[in-house]
């Protein structure tokens, strides 16, 4: 039996959805399902003087149209309940659902939709965190104070300011005083859509008092803790059962359609369906914030930096989602992995009447991460230092202290990744052999884990294969097709293909914090192999009688189970599994996996949602771009990532999830870009959202390295989320070195790429 | 007959209605013809459908019936050389084949080079070269560099047979064609290109593929002497309504001598001539900026095709 862990061993749901045969939601149907549409606000924010569904009642094939009115007048909200499931008497933001109809075909619920008859006085809308922040702004939440949220977390919130946080330590103002120079910058950054495959959708049916609700979602917990909300119902009258999942990069962990499918299920007593269309996915996604990080330094006559101010705000949009607990994220990462003196830092999460945001890969870090990086070229040119020997003399060592009080125990491993990286492209190598307009860069950083807990259960059949229950999903980077399959394949002895993972559902598993942040081969994983080592174990116990010998003496490979002291004696695991479960019942285990508490300074980090995070990983990233003079283009002409994984699983799958990332990155920093004008998207669609295509996105060097972790599975860390929070800086400062001005925003277009071009030959 | 079923499609959201139409299957370019005379203005022509199909779905065309004409690949899906080297392109024609046929790559190189950026593989496989001219978008790809080849469109119907039009008098604005409700086009020829002369188009786009046009130039140079111009063509893309040959540009070429001022010239004529429009693809500010960079760039290409070096040239 070769070895699994360690191994490149193909993904178990790979060919089903390379062929179409992998079931998503929107290939369900039930008998007499109906199907739903949302009508929704036409402007980003408004007064509703008149809504009128009587016309829309008796359309066609029309069997119910529900709006506030027939809803539990509730806030909900995953931290903060600010959230109404329909526009009451306002609207907040353009898209805001006002009413849902269900038909018997889409076709005439969205006909049904169109006959809704809807007044909305218009108000100038809070369209920008500029005008959300300006004295005597309009409040778009008068009640905040009012709002309820999830207990033993504190959210300082004031007029637009959803949640204020601010920290500093002692003698900030002392350094700047003393400072031989400060640089300061303000870098502006802005929303980027997930642009998943597949637009949310769902299938709820109600039956015998209870919902089921089928999605392709992130995290069921989530889900059916926020339906319960919006319901007035208990949690346990939710079944979420999770489908395959058309990716969701942090788009899908909270609620999408289900709650006004869940409303329509209800009302007509049959189930429905309800899938968004592209474009109004994208205008109620969920997407990454647009942020502004004003980031100052003081730096001495040689160029230490003695202090540092890092203010930080972020748009929430009209309602909140889970940045609301990313406060944390600015204390962690304020200083980036370099020494800096003493730290002031301040986050804001601003209301805005836009569309709400939310996690997105990287999700809060990397418009922190990514000021961090474009201030260090920036420090480094105006020294006149190298950047990446500017980076190296100042770069945090092992048993350094992030601003939160958590110890770094290995962060010398970002020297190790610098070195790495130098063997297959020095530094010294790549700038001289620059042609003109090409620019190179490199950065580094820490990246950390989500921290929610996670079970799993792992039932052996009869005929010598495994199942692995969780309430986690793959959400399409291998976290449990590959990881905890591998995971669970290793330590019970089985071949991969022999190990099944089961979709999430809230009815079979216990509580899960979801496919988010890097846990899931790391939490769940942990989990899934206590529980296959008590699986082996019962296997043991089984086989001890049969084989007439102690369980001590006997371990499991290959299918077979051996004495140690005697190879000749083996029996098979089937054979067990037949017999045994007479004797022994059916072999089952289970597994759990909660954090350790991870020591921290209280002063700074107390109420935090996050005060810490668990398992630094490092990593180091380097590009080549080069800049069309004519147009303004950037091709990114090499890209290379160094990453600290812990311990790589599968390899294959986590050289995927590096380019993924970088692709994300790439993308983020040069061709999405998803502008808001008077508080509405300009780009709408995918014509005009423009993903990165693959002839746009160079194939990523990856070099893996491995510092495996104590505390398992296997070694692992938390590998996926962290290759995209590097890439956007990267590529500026690239970029910035080949035109030899700061952009000093994200994305970089063309446009202000030519018009930094045309600035610097008038010069 | 052409067997015609009938065509439902989805309202988009926020429309109440639902789309019903006649798909009508043309077997022979005679049956075509003779189904846009007998719907009389009902009808549109349906070759790949890749425009057509998403402005019915979106609702901004709402033809009663199609007639569907991919099945007459004989007659017109066919790239031909007259002996007088004249090429013939059949109206469905794709763009993948354009880019494959080794004549186009050899003499109208910046009509491959057009066709190869329309949108991805898929679009090129199934969108036709008339469909992208009958279009008639501002921005479409293949009209610069077929406008400095001076093609001509030849469209049919059955009541009056062939007629050939210029393509310049062919376009007539923004979306708009000089066609008959019974006519339909069934080739566009190009006339052999002199000696000496090249050609290049240069499209502006954020990504390497699937961009619709932030500024597109096609340029056909025709060089006299070592040095000195006998032709220069160009026309643009997405600067406009129309795309359209910059005749005044053109002007100031001919048979002058090619020097570096000369090239600065043009390409300021040509940028303050345009007028572009701000759109959520780019400013107009920018395409203004663009233009001017493109057209340098264009007579250096064309000059690097014909393996002539002008002293003096700056790259940008
Ligand atoms: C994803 C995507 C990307 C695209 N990217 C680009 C791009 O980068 N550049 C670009 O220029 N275009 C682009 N397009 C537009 C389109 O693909 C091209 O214009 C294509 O050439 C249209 O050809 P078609 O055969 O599909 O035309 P159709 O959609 O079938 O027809 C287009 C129009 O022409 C008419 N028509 C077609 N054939 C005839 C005929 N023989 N006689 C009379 N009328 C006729 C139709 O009635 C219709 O009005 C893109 C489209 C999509 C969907």
């Amino acid at each position: 039996m070769p070895e699994v862990i360690g191994r490149s061993v193909p993904r178990a749901d790979g060919p089903g959805k390379v062929t179409g045969q992998t079931l998503y939601t929107a290939d369900i149907e039930h008998k007499g399902m109906l199907h739903a549409a949302i009508l929704r606000s036409p402007v980003p924010a408004g007064k509703i003087v008149r809504l009128n569904v009587d016309k829309a009642r008796q359309m066609p094939g029309v069997k119910a149209v529900v709006t506030a009115a027939d809803v539990p007048n509730v806030r909900a909200g995953w931290a903060l309940f600010d959230t109404p499931m329909f526009a009451r008497d306002e609207v907040l933001f353009e898209g805001e659902p006002i009413a849902a109809v269900a038909a018997t075909t889409l076709a005439q619920s969205r006909a049904a939709v169109a006959a809704i008859e809807l007044e909305i006085q218009e108000i100038p809308p809070v369209g920008d965190i500029d005008m959300a922040l300006a004295a005597g702004a309009r409040l778009i939440h008068p009640k905040l104070a009012q709002y309820g949220s999830v207990p033993g977390i504190v959210f300082n919130r004031e007029g637009n300011v959803a949640c204020k946080y601010a920290y500093e330590e002692p003698g900030v103002d002392e350094a700047f005083a003393r400072a031989d120079r400060i640089i300061e910058d303000t870098y502006d950054f802005g929303r980027q859509y997930q642009g998943y495959l597949e637009p949310k959708g769902t299938v709820v049916q109600y039956r015998d008092g209870r919902y089921t609700v089928q999605s392709g979602h992130q995290y069921v917990f989530n889900l059916r803790d926020r339906l319960a909300q919006f319901l007035q119902i208990k949690p346990s009258d939710v079944r979420v059962q999770g489908m395959a999942i058309g990716g969701g990069f942090g788009g899908k962990l909270d609620f999408g359609p289900e709650p006004y499918a869940a409303v329509l299920a209800k009302a007509t007593g049959k189930p429905v369906k309800l899938i968004f269309s592209r474009e109004e996915d994208l205008l109620a996604a969920t997407v990454r914030e647009g942020a502004r990080v004003r980031v100052r330094s003081a730096l001495d006559k040689d160029g230490n930096i003695i202090g540092r101010e890092f203010f930080t705000d972020h748009d929430n949009g009209a309602y909140s989602g889970e940045l609301i607990l990313m406060a944390g994220l600015a204390l962690m990462f304020c200083r980036g992995v370099y020494r800096t003196g003493p730290i002031r830092t301040q986050f804001r999460l601003i209301y805005t009447n836009t569309s709400p945001t939310g996690a997105y890969r990287g999700v809060s870090g990397v418009p922190m991460i990514s000021a961090i990086e474009c201030h260090m070229d920036h420090i480094a040119r105006e020294l006149g230092v190298d950047p990446r020997a500017y980076r190296l003399a100042h770069t945090l060592n092992n048993n350094e202290k992030l601003p939160n009080g958590q110890m770094l125990h290995d962060a010398a491993i970002l020297m190790e990744a610098y070195a790495e990286i130098e063997k297959i492209a020095p530094w010294e190598e790549m700038k001289r052999t620059k042609k003109p307009l090409e620019g190179v860069a490199i950065g580094s950083t820490v990246w950390l884990t989500n921290p929610l807990p996670a079970s799993a259960t792992v039932k052996l059949n009869e005929d010598g294969s495994a199942h692995v229950l969780s309430g986690t999903c793959d959400i399409g980077t291998g976290a449990m097709a590959q990881g905890v399959v591998g995971i669970v394949a290793q330590t019970l002895g089985l071949d991969p293909a022999n190990v099944h993972v089961v979709q999430p559902d809230t009815d079979v598993a216990a509580y899960d914090g979801g496919s988010q942040g890097s846990r899931t081969t790391r939490a769940v994983g942990r989990a899934a192999e206590h529980a296959a080592i008590e699986v082996r174990q019962k296997v043991l116990d089984a086989a001890a009688p049969l084989m007439q010998t102690e369980a001590a003496r006997l371990t499991l490979s290959g299918g077979k189970i051996h004495d140690i002291e005697d190879p000749g004696k083996a029996i098979g695991l089937t054979d067990i599994l037949m017999m045994g479960a007479f004797a022994s019942g059916p072999i089952v285990g289970t597994g759990k996996h909660a954090e350790q508490p991870i020591p921290f300074d209280p002063g700074c980090a107390a109420g935090l949602a996050f005060p810490t995070l668990p398992t630094p990983t490092y990593h180091v990233h380097m590009a080549k771009v080069a800049v069309c003079p004519m147009t303004g283009n950037v091709e990114v002409k090499r890209y290379i990532v160094a990453q600290e994984v812990g311990k790589a699983l599968n390899p294959q799958g986590i050289s995927g999830q590096i380019q993924g990332g970088v692709a994300q990155g790439i993308g983020y920093a040069l061709h999405e870009g998803l502008r808001v004008k008077d508080g509405r998207y300009m780009e709408r669609s995918l014509e005009a959202y423009r993903l990165p295509l693959a002839v746009d996105i160079p194939e990523v060097e990856a070099i893996i390295l491995e510092h495996p972790a104590d505390e398992g599975p296997f070694g692992a860390k938390g590998t996926a989320e962290p290759p995209i929070v590097l890439a956007p800086a990267v590529i500026h400062n690239a970029i910035y070195d080949a035109i030899g001005v700061p952009l000093n925003s994200i994305p970089l277009t063309p446009e202000n790429i030519l018009e930094a071009l045309e600035r610097r030959k008038s010069a | 007959m052409s067997p015609t079923r009938p065509l439902i499609l989805l309202p988009p959201s926020g429309k109440r209605q639902v789309t019903v139409m006649d798909f009508i299957y043309a077997q022979k370019l005679e049956e075509a013809l003779d189904a846009l005379r007998s719907q009389a203005g009902r009808a549109k022509v349906l070759a790949g459908g890749t425009d057509l199909m998403i402005q019915i779905a979106r609702g901004e065309k709402q033809p009663q019936a199609l007639i569907f004409i991919g099945q007459l690949k004989d007659d017109l899906a066919t790239i031909s050389l007259s002996q007088d080297g004249y090429l013939n392109i059949g109206a469905l024609v794709t763009h993948r084949q354009i880019c494959a046929d080794r004549h186009i790559q050899a003499n109208y190189p910046a009509l491959a080079t057009a066709s190869a950026s329309v949108g991805g593989w898929q679009t090129q496989s199934v969108g036709t070269l008339a469909g992208n001219i009958c279009n008639a978008s501002p921005a479409a790809d293949t009209i610069p560099p077929l406008l400095v080849h001076e093609a001509v469109v030849t469209v049919q119907s059955a009541a009056r047979g062939l007629r050939d039009v210029l393509l310049e008098h062919f376009i007539t604005g923004r979306r708009q064609i000089a066609i008959e409700n019974d006519e339909m086009v069934v080739g566009i020829t190009l006339a052999p290109p002199p000696a000496d002369t090249a050609d290049a188009y240069l499209k502006v786009g954020r990504r390497k593929a699937m961009e619709v046009a932030i500024a597109g130039l096609a340029m056909r140079l025709t060089m006299a002497g070592p040095e000195t111009v006998g032709e220069l063509r160009v026309a643009t893309c997405a600067t406009g309504p129309v795309s359209r040959r910059a005749s005044e540009v053109e002007a100031l070429f001919s048979g002058q001598k090619l020097t570096n001022e000369l090239v600065t010239q043009g390409a300021s004529l040509l940028g303050r001539m345009i007028q572009p429009i701000d759109d959520t693809r780019a400013s107009a500010e920018y395409r203004k900026l663009v233009i001017p960079k493109l057209f340098r760039g264009a007579v250096l290409e064309c000059l690097a095709k014909l393996g002539i070096a002008i002293s003096g040239l700056e790259k940008s």
